[in-house]
């Protein structure tokens, strides 16, 4: 029989540099799932993208058992390395803090599609263009 | 105990990533948690995100004197994120960290494991039958509750290549579970050793709970090249650290079997300092190795002078046997 699934959590962490600290131990001991485990599996999957964040998607089981599945890096990182930024802007609806072009908001959605909630390219776009407007980064053609 | 703030906030499906953004700002160690809504599949593991309902998104500031002000930031931020879309009210609540560190005991039930190991949670009560090797356990903050694939590997090859007074290490022996297993194997004298201050706490107290205290010595160290790397579940692998003093199952001694539970890049760091530390004939059982790295461990041992007798794989991860 197949074993039930009981939860799905997302998790940003630094690559290779996960600790039982939070957010790791509340999010996963809620689940009756060992820390330590955890912890163990996501920095030797994620070792080689150290410097990097690292989404990584658990699924847990009623056997508490889990899967641990490496995901692309945020869209926030992206749009934000390809406007050349250092953060997003605290206030985006009036202070820019970099644009990006059409072109390469398509490459990150090309590079983003299979891990989001999106039913196609255009859907991706829509809302990667949403995230990069509310970081404070303009779409120019 | 450190307390922590946990500050939560629901967001629809297009505010996630610049929410989170947001959030990995000022929460401790830029880690964000991200519970998208989801329904089950069909079949068991199966699911799919329901994109229709909103997410929930958390981060964690350690409670002390600018954690108020971080407070202060991110309702800031998400006041001005919520003039362009839905962004729900900023849910704060204290957490101790009694809260999660001990959540996970209420699942931890009693396993079998291999041929005839038993894992008994060291709160619940085991009738033993005859055959059983009983291992009471409370791996609190340490790694190896036997629930993870590396461990249970390791429980299984220890099942079948300890021999009665067999002299073992164990190498980054965390809760002390598989120093435990060899030693009621029959298996003595055996040393268990672990870079983390908290497994060798661990470890000395199932040690001792097991009643295999005058056979298993815990001790803080590691290997040659193995001591200078620090506690690569802290994350500060490969940072310089003081040198530590010395500890027995250190060389010059061999050993007939070596466990090592670790990881692919630690094994191939101590790929020689494991092979110098075995008796000739002397077997070592490797594991943590997960499946993408298993060629370089497999070189690195074998660079070493190790013959490979074996290897068994579950899931991702895989476990080696040698022979020196």
């Amino acid at each position: 029989m197949a074993k039930k699934l009981v939860g799905v959590v997302k998790l940003q962490l630094p690559a290779g540099k996960a600790t039982p600290a939070p957010p790791v131990g509340p999010a996963l001991g809620q689940y009756g799932i060992n820390i330590m485990g955890f912890v163990k599996e996501y920095n030797e999957k994620s070792a080689a993208q150290a410097g990097s964040i690292v989404p990584v998607e658990v699924s847990i089981f009623s056997d508490r058992s889990f899967t641990a599945k490496l995901l692309t890096p945020p869209a926030a990182d992206l749009l934000r390395k390809a406007a050349g930024a250092q953060k997003g802007s605290g206030t985006p609806n009036r202070t820019s803090v970099g644009q990006i072009s059409r072109v390469q908001l398509r490459q990150i959605a090309e590079q983003k599609l299979a891990d989001m909630n999106a039913l196609d390219l255009e859907g991706a776009e829509k809302i990667l263009a949403g995230t990069a407007r509310s970081m404070g980064i303009k779409i120019v053609d | 105990m450190t307390a922590w703030l946990e500050c939560s906030v629901e967001v629809d499906q297009e505010a996630v990533e610049s929410v989170a953004e947001v959030l990995a700002r000022y929460g401790y160690n830029g880690g964000v948690v991200v519970e998208p809504s989801w329904t089950p599949g069909d079949e068991g593991p199966e699911f799919r995100y329901d994109p229709s309902r909103p997410s929930v998104l958390r981060t964690y500031l350690p409670l002390d004197a600018q954690s108020e002000e971080a407070r202060q930031r991110i309702e800031q931020a998400l006041w001005y994120l919520g003039h362009m879309r839905p962004v729900g009210p900023l849910q704060v609540r204290t957490l101790a960290e009694e809260d999660w560190a001990n959540a996970w005991k209420e699942h931890y039930t009693v396993m079998h494991i291999g041929a005839r190991t038993v894992i008994v949670p060291s709160w619940l009560e085991y009738e033993a039958r005859p055959d059983d090797v009983v291992l009471r356990l409370d791996p609190g903050m340490a790694f190896g509750t036997g629930l993870h694939p590396t461990t249970r590997l390791c429980l299984s090859l220890l099942e079948q290549y300890v021999q009665p007074g067999m002299r073992t290490l164990d190498l980054g022996t965390g809760s002390g579970i598989l120093a435990i297993a060899a030693a009621k194997l029959g298996a003595r004298p055996v040393f268990a050793l672990d870079n983390d201050p908290v497994a060798v706490q661990v470890a000395a107290e199932n040690v001792a709970h097991n009643g295999v205290h005058k056979v298993v010595e815990v001790a803080e160290g590691s290997l040659g090249a193995g001591r200078r790397m620090g506690h690569w579940l802290s994350g500060d692998f490969g940072e310089e650290v003081p040198p530590q003093p010395a500890v027995p199952g250190e060389a010059p001694h061999t050993f007939a079997l070596i466990v090592a539970n670790l990881i692919a890049r630690v094994l191939i760091t101590l790929a020689d300092d494991l092979a110098a530390n075995l008796e000739p004939g002397g077997i070592l059982i490797s594991s943590g190795i997960i499946n993408t790295r298993e060629a370089e461990v497999t070189s690195a041992l074998a660079a070493a002078g190790l013959h490979l007798r074996e290897r068994h794989v579950e899931g991702e991860w895989v476990a080696l046997v040698h022979q020196g």
